[in-house]
């Protein structure tokens, strides 16, 4: 315990004030990254044609085909989510609801993703 | 044999024994199990601290960007997008110690010029990863756990680092 103090002291003023900068930082992107912006757009893609962009402002099921089957993604007002799923494991369903813009759903089983987008699209990721 | 042209200096000697410290202890933590994949406690730092508090910043820049370079040579990242992103933190986290090294004594210690050192680490890492290797703005959400970890491994290095500069050396060591 003595030891402790003893590392504690060397702090002076100045660094509890860049320690407390920092801890704002800290406490700033973690709210920033809790508050993404909603996306208007859902987009889905599958294993047979080119991705498909809808609005998220309607409440509705959709059937989607994949390589196992169909699966059910129901919209509901800003969010969306998947129903149904010919998959074994359902971590697509699992996942629950996700309405933040570049948040995606995965089903690799039946290779359907389902993303949302705002109104501008940024790039793919760059592999290597 | 010929004689060597090049006449290292004393500086020279002192940037090539503190260089290759800090090149054992990066290869060190490459074979460190990490929880998540990226955060590494950055242990190599705690000597490019050293230099920069009892030598200058020429010599802390020098051993920092040797040990960036010599290091991923050893352990097969030279070029790789791993090894800008090591270099990119490196010269971005020395930027900004240029800019406070001369901070009043009496109120900025070793810790605030750790922080800020890993803080630069951080920011550096993360332009080039949003620039060139995911372009893509959801990678921001990784943001938190990185500064997280840089607030702790920067506290950490600091704390080992006032260790190290209490020890009193002999004339011919460093």
């Amino acid at each position: 315990m003595k030891k402790i103090l003893q590392y504690i002291k060397i702090i002076k003023l100045g660094d509890t004030f860049v320690i407390v900068t920092f801890m704002g930082l800290i406490f700033w992107s973690v709210s920033q990254s809790w508050n993404m912006p909603s996306g208007q757009y859902l987009k889905i893609e599958n294993n047979q044609e080119d991705s498909k962009v809808f609005s998220l402002n309607q409440t509705v099921n959709k059937q989607v085909i994949g390589f196992l089957g169909s699966s059910e993604i129901s919209i509901a007002e800003g969010k969306v989510r998947f129903v149904k799923s010919p998959c074994t494991k359902k971590y697509c369903i699992h996942h629950g609801w996700i309405n933040k813009i570049n948040q995606t759903i995965v089903c690799l089983p039946n290779q359907i993703t389902i993303s949302i987008v705002g109104d501008s699209e940024s790039y793919d990721t760059v592999n290597y | 044999m010929t004689q060597s042209i090049i006449k290292p200096t004393k500086k020279d000697h002192t940037i090539a024994k503190l260089a290759a410290i800090a090149i054992v202890l990066s290869v060190i933590e490459f074979f460190l199990p990490s929880p998540i994949p990226g955060i590494k406690p950055g242990i190599a730092n705690i000597i490019i601290l050293y230099t920069l508090v009892r030598f200058d910043f020429s010599t802390a820049a020098w051993v920092s960007l040797v040990r960036v370079f010599v290091s991923s040579i050893i352990v097969g990242s030279f070029l790789s997008p791993t090894f800008f992103l090591s270099l990119f933190g490196a010269i971005v986290s020395l930027v900004l110690l240029y800019a406070v090294q001369k901070l009043p004594k009496p109120y900025f210690s070793i810790v605030s010029l750790s922080l800020i050192a890993s803080f630069g680490h951080i920011v550096g890492q993360f332009i080039i990863a949003r620039l060139w290797i995911i372009p893509h703005d959801s990678i921001f959400n990784l943001l938190p756990l990185f500064l997280i970890s840089a607030l702790i491994f920067g506290l950490f290095s600091a704390f080992v680092c006032n260790i190290l500069l209490k020890h009193k050396l002999k004339k011919h060591t460093f």
